[in-house]
């Protein structure tokens, strides 16, 4: 059973909005590419609400110290206490340890509503 | 002392024995000028340290000044009879006894670069080849880098040369101006080695005495293993190791916890870091075991269990410095004997690509 959190226009790609989708606080991205993703509001380390954080980029891993190479600009969900990095467009895996992830729902557009599913 | 059966078990690979020179044993391998700055003009090793090392005799042993009157390690048939024969070695890798201590020469780069020179050979020619048991370490005058690969390229393909000592001083070693070393000693399949020397690095500079520096010895391990994974040397430079020597190893598992922890919160700083730290560590450092502290077998065993290995340490006895660990009395009674044999012999042959040879002899 969906949910409409949010009109279409409400986020600018980069932009993230707090939401709730039944009894949870979620966060609601819209990506650089435009697409939508939700998470739960609250960082798998120490619970702080992930919609206070930043929507931004990250330096991408590579071979050459010193070469910061600054990627995925508005895909990055960065925790608002300790920075920790989510990529939203790879079901909220942590940069750091992609083993771990931020708890992800389901998201559709549909007449020009955003909806929530489980 | 007389071995016992037990003794003979040991294969100990000591990970940490200090040979020391005289300087006039120097002056056969020293061009001029450099060998009358010490002959006529009375040259020494600069010193920062205010203390003595406040034990019976110094920084050494009292029972292991040679007979002759001449300073604890300077004789090689001493130190056989007192050491290697004693306790039975199979390897005793050689770490030097800092003075002179090239790299830690504030200035004359030349000098520096000389006397490490000579420094190797004549460990070479007094040590290694009079001991089939002892390896040694490359002495270079890492302040200038140049001169400082020359000498990896002189003296790094003998095959008992193991690691190269670095300096501890105000460049810590993961800055790209190490790069050139490192690439010799991937070249040579030189392990690096760490062993404390003066001046610290921790803030405050000197503490006020001995036993405030002693105890936070450390700290400055942890400042370099800190340090040079971080700074990404490992992921550059994939075949290199490091052995950290007499910083003990019980503060590994706080200093794992520690990086993994900062690496999930700030890997962006860092992206040519590409795995937990926790894992470059175990991959890529290896750690001695004196000055052990006393510990009962179920502290000493959580250590390893919370490092997630017990392959990462090795058995050093700081011969002949007063606070030497003997290989029968250090370790916690009751270890089994799969445990013993990584640490005294098995985790160092793993370690040295030079030892591995010795893995089908045994």
């Amino acid at each position: 059973m969906g949910e409409i959190v949010c009109h279409e226009e409400d986020l600018k790609p980069g932009e993230m909005m707090e939401s709730t989708f039944g009894r949870h606080s979620i966060v609601l991205c819209r990506a650089s590419d435009g697409h939508y993703y939700a998470f739960l509001n609250r960082c798998i380390h120490q619970g702080a609400p992930l919609s206070k954080g930043k929507l931004c980029g990250a330096p991408a891993a590579t071979d050459e110290v010193g070469e910061y190479n600054f990627v995925k600009e508005g895909d990055i969900l960065r925790c608002p206490w300790h920075g920790r990095e989510f990529d939203i467009k790879n079901e909220g895996r942590m940069l750091a340890n992609e083993k771990l992830k931020i708890r992800n729902f389901k998201v559709h557009v549909k007449n020009e509503q955003v909806i929530v599913y489980k | 002392m007389a071995q016992t059966k037990e003794q003979k078990k040991l294969h100990l690979i000591d990970t940490d024995i200090h040979e020391r020179v005289e300087y006039e044993e120097l002056l056969p391998y020293l061009e001029q000028p450099y060998k009358r700055y010490i002959e006529d003009c009375g040259w020494i090793q600069e010193k920062h340290m205010p203390f003595t090392q406040p034990a019976v005799a110094g920084v050494n042993r009292a029972d292991a000044v040679v007979p002759d009157g001449r300073p604890a390690g300077s004789d090689l048939p001493f130190m056989q009879e007192q050491l290697l024969d004693a306790i039975g070695h199979d390897v005793g890798i050689l770490t030097g006894a800092l003075d002179p201590s090239p790299s830690s020469m504030h200035g004359w780069y030349e000098m520096a670069a000389a006397l490490a020179s000579a420094y190797n050979d004549w460990q070479i020619e007094n040590w290694l080849d009079k001991d089939e048991r002892l390896y040694g370490s490359v002495h270079i005058a890492a302040q200038d880098p140049q001169s400082a690969v020359r000498e990896i390229e002189r003296v790094g393909s003998h095959k008992k040369m193991i690691q190269i000592l670095l300096p501890i001083d105000d460049k810590l070693w993961g800055d790209p101006y190490y790069h050139p070393i490192f690439e010799a000693a991937e070249k040579y399949e030189l392990m690096i080695g760490m062993h404390h020397n003066e001046p610290p690095i921790h803030y405050g500079g000197w503490p006020r005495y001995f036993i405030e520096w002693h105890t936070l010895i450390p700290v400055a391990h942890m400042t370099m293993v800190t340090n040079m994974v971080f700074n990404g040397v490992f992921e550059k430079f994939p075949k290199l190791k490091m052995m950290m020597i007499e910083g003990g190893f019980t503060y590994v598992p706080f200093l794992m916890r520690k990086m993994d922890q900062q690496y999930r919160d700030l890997r962006h700083e860092v992206p040519w870091v590409k795995r937990m730290p926790s894992d470059i560590i175990r991959e890529h450092i290896c750690f001695t075991t004196q000055p052990l502290e006393e510990m009962t077998k179920k502290e000493f065993l959580q250590t390893f269990e919370q490092m997630g290995s017990d392959e990462i340490v090795s058995f050093s006895t700081d011969y002949p410095h007063w606070d030497y660990d003997s290989p029968y009395e250090a370790l916690p009674p009751g270890l089994d004997e799969d445990l013993k044999r990584k640490l005294f012999s098995e985790n160092a042959r793993n370690f040295y690509p030079k030892l591995a040879h010795l893995k089908e002899e045994q």
